[in-house]
């Protein structure tokens, strides 16, 4: 974040003297302006010569040297703005990684078919989202000729309907919710969801926020909705139904103000993605986005990692490595498959080299294994056991 | 290093350029006007002796008065520009601080949500990028428009691209010209032969027509300027004028090729995103290659182990990801395949007499009533087989 200040005072310091300028020379013309509209004023008063006097001349020439002086001044003040300018871009440069290219080490994207590729994937991430018209251009100007598998077909028509109630959940519409809700209520309920009952607080204090006027209305909403929920969630419907003593004196301004905050209507659409894709068994991240999120935390890691093999002059040893040099951390949640990284060599496992299980129950990898073995004995690096290399067994994750 | 500052270096290099760009136009416009004012004045000043007539003074007066005017509304609007790029900046600025979510949200489910909200958005923008970059204005738009985040992308830079790539593409070359001569001297720091490219491509147009005087008199014209650093290829257009059209030596008949216009094309994006600082390959891309080399593990190149749910083993991402490097692993990392939940003390690991290893909280799931195992993998029964530990380091 120091980065986003850095330039942010920069900026700032530009936009105040912008803004200076702008009211000083606006002045200054002014001044000069009227200066003149007066001294062509004074000459007409003067019907009485047709001809200029030299007191005239004087006043008139030392007019003009002061507009000189004042207009260049505004001019060399503006030039001198230039320096905080260039600061700012200055600030950026030392602040932000232009060049990030770098850290990928092939030209995976040079060819065209897998830009090609790419753009599918991107043109399938938006017909997950129900954007079909962006994707339908994007169709057609990147010329994506390949046809898309009905599987993700099916599965962007399903999520781009979960996504299309999300959005209206975002603009304060919440029938759509409410109507999926009810539809799913047994599921939501199996999984412990708090959606439903999110979703119908939201829209009792919906009808709250019209004011007393609808205060009836409230409370036949709550008589037909909480009952339900009474087991659950009795304080909250408690809180709740307090929230009516303020009804006629305004919620916003009561101990019931939390009750209006817009955090209530982020935390429920947030709920409803999660659940609502939980229910059906879909993923609430398109593989694309899962892919560029895990590239966003891995970026900044490799790059830092790029400075100090560069400023060591080491950099000769990323290259032809067909693995990355370090361990990206993301979310476990997007961990797909089993690596199993041998704890002698500290290295994955692989067909050539796979995991092996010591009779004592230890799995170490097959050439940690070979190293380890002395003829027809294997002492287990991780307890007493002594056992014979023959006896270990290959084994799958 | 944060991720903002990994990655958000154009996202404020490009309106900083166009406030210095608007800067040095109204440096420009102000020095003009002033010089203007300055002018009248001299003028003036040269009658303005004891005994001219008034009513000569006064007009010349007017005139000053209203250079003054022009002065006064010309430094006003370009000012403003400049103050209307600087914010466009701030807007920028502001957005990104908010990833950083200072303010503490009352729960964790708003904060989660906040985040998503802004790596969405994130995402949007680094694919209109990525349109913009490859010529997709029409996509470009329309996801900044439905996205409604248009303020924090290049679109209106990328609008005047649009516009002189539409004309090269009809063989015009005017309003390159005009973007060429918009960016003088910037283009000359970063030796840029765009312009010189073409007029080469003019005078092979007049040829083409059979318009060999007017070839000459373009070339007269326009090549001069370019004779320092150009001179070989000057001299190579020039004995085009001795070429029929149809000619098969190279490397005439490679001027003549009207592909040279959908290069010219490519030679233009270039140069525009050197003009803003952009970097040759799109954050996307680079991005997408980071993810997938994050993900890639062998597992997703052998069709026993794929995960359905895993972006690496799905079709598309499996080819991309094929040339680049695996992610690294110093600490095994083990999920059951039948539960998908991890392996470790609460789920240990168990081995099936076939060597396969599932988690101890599957075992109930592939137990048949009458006590029979079938492994899910390899669909082998075990009639009540002898289920081992195994111990992860």
């Amino acid at each position: 974040m120091e980065s986003c200040s850095a330039v942010e005072r920069e900026l700032d310091r530009v936009i105040a003297k912008f803004t200076d300028i702008r009211e000083d020379s606006e002045n200054v013309i002014s001044d000069v302006t009227n200066l003149f509209d007066s001294l062509k004023d004074t000459l007409t008063d003067d019907e009485a010569s047709s001809q200029i006097s030299e007191n005239q001349v004087t006043i008139l020439n030392e007019a003009f040297a002061k507009m000189r002086e004042k207009l260049h001044r505004i001019t060399t003040e503006h030039r001198e703005i230039h320096g905080t300018v260039s600061k700012v871009g200055k600030v950026i440069d030392r602040n932000f990684v232009s060049d990030f290219q770098a850290t990928a080490r092939s030209d995976a994207l040079v060819e065209d078919r897998n830009m090609q590729m790419l753009n599918k994937l991107v043109a399938e991430h938006y017909i997950r989202q129900g954007m079909d018209d962006v994707a339908e251009a994007l169709i057609r100007e990147a010329e994506i000729r390949t046809e898309f598998s009905p599987k993700v077909r099916e599965q962007s028509q399903q999520f781009a309907e979960v996504y299309h109630i999300w959005e209206c959940i975002t603009n304060h519409n919440l029938s759509p919710a409410l109507e999926w809700s009810a539809k799913y209520s047994e599921e939501l309920d199996a999984k412990n969801s708090p959606l439903e009952f999110k979703l119908h607080r939201l829209a009792f204090i919906q009808i709250l926020s019209l004011g007393v006027g609808a205060q009836s209305e409230a409370i036949t909403y709550a008589r037909t909705n909480f009952g339900k929920f009474v087991n659950r969630y009795e304080k909250e419907i408690q809180n709740l139904m307090g929230s009516l003593i303020y009804l006629p004196t305004g919620i916003h301004n009561s101990p019931y103000k939390h009750l209006m905050s817009p955090e209530l209507w982020t935390e429920a659409a947030y709920i409803f993605l999660k659940d609502c894709c939980n229910v059906l068994g879909i993923s609430k991240d398109s593989p694309l986005s899962v892919v560029v999120n895990a590239g966003c935390t891995a970026l900044p890691a490799l790059l830092n990692l790029k400075q100090v093999m560069q400023s060591r002059q080491v950099l000769g040893i990323w290259s032809g490595r067909d693995e990355l040099p370090i361990e990206i951390d993301l979310d476990p949640d997007h961990r797909y498959h089993s690596v199993f990284a041998c704890p002698i060599l500290r290295q994955q496992t692989s067909e050539d080299n796979p995991p092996m299980k010591l009779s004592c129950g230890h799995v170490i990898s097959r050439d940690a294994l070979n190293k380890l073995s002395n003829g027809l004995l294997l002492k287990c690096p991780y307890c007493p056991i002594e056992q014979s290399p023959e006896d270990a067994k290959y084994i799958y994750f | 290093m944060s991720e903002v500052r990994a990655m958000e270096h154009s996202t404020l290099k490009v309106p900083y350029e166009v406030i210095n760009k608007k800067f040095r136009l109204a440096q420009k416009t102000l020095d003009r006007e002033v010089s203007q004012v300055q002018n009248a004045a001299t003028e003036m000043e040269k009658c303005l002796k004891p005994g001219a007539s008034v009513g000569e003074i006064r007009k010349l007066l007017g005139g000053v008065v209203e250079r003054l005017q022009v002065l006064k509304r010309k430094a006003n609007e370009s000012i403003s520009d400049e103050l209307s790029a600087s914010y466009v900046c701030k807007r920028r600025l502001e957005h990104l601080k908010e990833s950083a979510a200072s303010e503490q949200p009352s729960n964790f489910e708003v904060w989660q949500a906040n985040i998503d909200n802004w790596k969405r958005i994130r995402m949007d923008r680094m694919i209109i990028e990525h349109c913009l970059r490859y010529g997709f204005y029409e996509s470009a738009e329309r996801l900044a428009n439905r996205t409604g985040i248009k303020d924090l992308t290049n679109l209106e830079i990328f609008q005047v691209a649009r516009e002189v790539e539409g004309d090269l593409r009809n063989r015009k070359t005017a309003k390159c010209i005009m973007w060429c001569n918009e960016n003088k001297s910037k283009l000359r720091k970063i030796n840029s032969t765009l312009e010189f490219q073409l007029r080469v491509q003019e005078f092979v147009e007049l040829i083409r027509d059979r318009n060999r005087m007017e070839a000459v008199k373009h070339a007269r014209k326009y090549f001069p300027v370019f004779e320092k650093d150009q001179l070989k290829e000057i001299c190579q257009c020039m004995a085009l004028l001795a070429f029929p059209v149809d000619t098969d030596i190279e490397p005439y008949k490679g001027l003549f090729n009207p592909d040279r216009w959908d290069e010219l094309v490519l030679n233009f994006r270039n140069e525009n995103y050197r003009l803003f600082n952009l970097s040759a390959q799109s954050l996307l891309g680079v991005t997408v290659q980071a993810g997938l080399s994050a993900l890639k593990t062998p597992q997703c190149y052998s069709v026993s182990s794929k995960n359905p749910n895993c972006p690496v083993c799905e079709e598309d991402f499996n080819e991309i990801a094929k040339c680049l490097p695996y992610s690294h692993c110093a600490q095994s990392r083990l999920i059951c395949r039948v539960t998908g939940l991890p392996l470790n003390e609460h789920n240990l690991p168990m081995m099936l007499p076939n060597g396969q290893i599932y988690g101890q909280l599957a075992i109930p799931q592939i137990t048949k009533d009458d006590g029979t195992i079938v492994c899910p993998v390899t669909k082998t029964p075990f009639t009540d087989p002898k289920i081992e530990k195994v111990f992860i380091m």
